[in-house]
């Protein structure tokens, strides 16, 4: 679904890749491995459109992306370093506004993600009372109600605990056998089946 | 998987302008800031220059616009300084939306949390000020259509500026100038109007004024964040 | 054409090329500064009101008309940065801001000096000099922006935005000011029209004065654009091998 063809990206007249070849297709889970200032978060920004600078061709369904920015951004979840959560609002309120850019959900459908994501309770709670790894959490309730066939998750296991992190993982395996695609960063060894990894040194 | 249906535009301007007044009611420093900035400003003039009605009189308009664009000025960094830092402006620019839009819902609804409440109180302080009172008319709607034009011309620099770690003085530097055209147009509203010309007049260029800045501003800092995020 | 404009992009063809326009520039220009100011400072007739200092206008006037020159220089080339991404042009926004904001600080200075004969003071809230003084803070806004962000793309497409609504911004500030000053004197855009009457002794020196300060403002362009391509090419071979030639 998603190609890029021949990236190239430098950085402060370094060069962070070049010649960069890759697909995700349906059904794939594809992890991004690279030390540290390897270019990882870059180039999931480059994919979302967040950065331009790059060269080379990033089509989505052979189509260029810049052609069909919005059919792209429909289809997109990018969680990044920054997860979107507000802090002066509840979790309820954040997901509601992440949730309304696009799609319309009902709010029972939204109390149910923030429930299974382990955050019963603490709904209607301000942002700013709950721990880093609880506003994670709040975030990627999104991934349960989210219509987006593409999941790009930098770094989503940081602030999780154990539980949280094999929780992630199954939803990112059940993701990948329901015909959705899933872009990874993690330092973690996933277990899951298809699994393809890119290695940008 | 649950997948609802997608969203028309309209409630993805909606829900935004929801969140942002939301927010606002929270974290109510952002509203009382601004206002209290306002009203403390306006208040050193007579101190600085003297509590004679006569003199007051003659500067009331031109204070009271200044310390309007001053106080707009200083609310003005709040507008995505959050956003940015949590990472939901982000989120923002990912919307299958025009940027265009949801730049405009913010800037809607910081206008009426910090420019609203000035504008309000503006006969208030120009009564204090001894303005003539046949001006106080011309004072509130002029505010009333310029102040939106300052946040909108100002959510440009803030735009441009949301990456910084320390912006202090440039937002004022970039912003300060640009809002020469719309001050002048106050101003000379309430003067001229008591040496006999029509309200009407200024009222429609302020108008003019603030239509193309609602076609054209939204799009500058629209351009600017996506540089900003960069 | 197409090919022209993507060549006109590389910052190597244009070090190249106005290197070799350089030598002759700066001929023309010292050639008609040396006519016009001679000609101006001894042989224009002093004028009958005003006295020694009137002759500042001979610099004012030209200062003062190139200096409105820098926002549409530094808006076209920001469009082309947005659009194309070309090199070259956000090397032209780059030096044409603080350079933009010295000529017109200096058509502000010769204004203030010609303005002490002409109103009796230095500074005068003309309206001439009014939408200059606003000219001149947006161009430090400019500036001080590319100093603020330290990344260099992001900076580069920050400032052509910023030159982009500054350009547009300076054109409603100049007519809002004129508005705000109708009763300032009339601009002094009408000197070549108004002074014909007074003869060409006056006029043509003026002219040449012009002809000067515009080939001054190329001059100084092309050498402080030639600058910043050899600070940002300094790893390329072809500088290394300009260096190593010296």
């Amino acid at each position: 679904m998603l190609s890029a063809a021949n990236l190239f990206c430098e950085r402060d007249d370094r060069v962070l890749f070049q010649g960069l070849n890759f697909d995700i297709e349906e059904g794939q889970v594809l992890q991004i491995v690279g030390s540290n200032g390897s270019g990882k978060t870059t180039l999931m920004r480059i994919l979302c459109g967040l950065n331009d600078g790059y060269k080379g061709m990033i089509s989505w369904y052979g189509e260029e992306i810049s052609e069909q920015i919005e059919n792209f951004y429909q289809s997109l979840l990018y969680i990044g370093h920054r997860v979107g959560v507000n802090k002066v609002l509840t979790p309820i309120e954040n997901l509601r506004w992440g949730c309304s850019l696009q799609a319309q959900l009902e709010d029972e459908q939204l109390m149910e993600a923030l429930s299974t994501v382990g955050l019963r309770g603490f709904e209607e709670s301000q942002c700013f009372t709950l721990s880093a790894g609880q506003q994670q959490r709040v975030s990627l309730a999104k991934l349960l109600v989210s219509p987006a066939k593409l999941w790009v998750l930098d770094e989503p296991f940081t602030t999780l605990d154990l539980r949280a992190v094999q929780h992630l993982e199954n939803l990112v395996a059940a993701h990948a056998d329901a015909g959705g695609a899933v872009m990874i960063t993690t330092h973690h060894d996933l277990k899951i089946t298809n699994l393809s990894k890119l290695d940008l040194g | 998987m649950t997948v609802g249906n997608s969203t028309p535009t309209s409630a993805a301007f909606l829900s935004t302008l929801k969140r942002d007044l939301l927010i606002a009611y929270r974290r109510k420093n952002d509203v009382v800031n601004p206002f209290m900035f306002f009203f403390i400003v306006v208040s050193l003039f007579p101190i600085a220059i003297s509590p004679d009605a006569d003199k007051l009189g003659e500067i009331a308009a031109g204070v009271l616009w200044i310390a309007a664009l001053l106080a707009g000025m200083l609310s003005m960094d709040s507008l995505f300084r959050a956003d940015y830092e949590d990472g939901s402006l982000e989120q923002l620019l990912l919307s299958p939306h025009p940027l265009y839009f949801m730049v405009l819902a913010k800037n809607i609804s910081h206008w009426l949390v910090s420019g609203l409440p000035v504008v309000l109180v503006s006969p208030v302080l120009a009564y204090m000020l001894n303005l003539p009172a046949e001006s106080y008319m011309t004072l509130f709607l002029t505010l009333l259509l310029g102040t939106p034009v300052l946040s909108l011309l100002g959510s440009i620099g803030v735009a441009l500026t949301v990456g910084l770690g320390s912006r202090g003085l440039i937002l004022a530097v970039i912003t300060l100038p640009m809002n020469v055209p719309v001050l002048i147009t106050g101003t000379l509203a309430v003067q001229q109007t008591l040496n006999g010309a029509t309200l009407a007049f200024y009222l429609a260029i302020l108008g003019a004024m603030l239509l193309a800045s609602i076609a054209l501003a939204p799009l500058a800092s629209a351009a600017a964040l996506r540089i900003s995020v960069n | 054409m197409w090919l022209w404009f993507s060549k006109l992009g590389s910052p190597k063809w244009f070090y190249e090329l106005s290197g070799r326009w350089l030598p002759w520039l700066v001929a023309a220009m010292f050639a008609f500064l040396f006519v016009g100011v001679v000609w101006a400072l001894l042989f224009v007739p002093q004028d009958y009101q005003q006295g020694l200092t009137n002759r500042i206008f001979y610099v004012h006037v030209p200062v003062a008309s190139i200096s409105l020159a820098f926002f549409p220089l530094m808006a076209i080339a920001g469009t082309i940065t947005l659009v194309w991404k070309m090199k070259l042009a956000d090397i032209v926004v780059k030096t044409a801001a603080p350079l933009g904001a010295w000529f017109t600080a200096f058509a502000l200075a010769s204004g203030s000096i010609w303005g002490i004969d002409t109103w009796g003071t230095w500074w005068i809230w003309d309206g001439r000099l009014t939408s200059l003084l606003f000219q001149f803070f947006l161009l430090i806004g400019v500036v001080s922006l590319r100093s603020a962000l330290e990344d260099s793309d992001a900076a580069a497409k920050a400032c052509a935005l910023l030159s982009i609504v500054g350009c547009i911004n300076v054109v409603v500030i100049k007519y809002s000011v004129d508005w705000w000053n109708t009763l300032h004197q009339p601009g002094t855009d009408f000197v070549l029209s108004s002074n014909k009457a007074n003869g060409p002794d006056i006029w043509v020196p003026l002219v040449l004065m012009i002809g000067a300060v515009y080939l001054f403002f190329a001059v100084s362009m092309i050498m402080s654009t030639r600058n910043e391509i050899l600070e940002r090419e300094r790893r390329s071979q072809w500088v290394e091998e300009l260096v190593d030639n010296l």
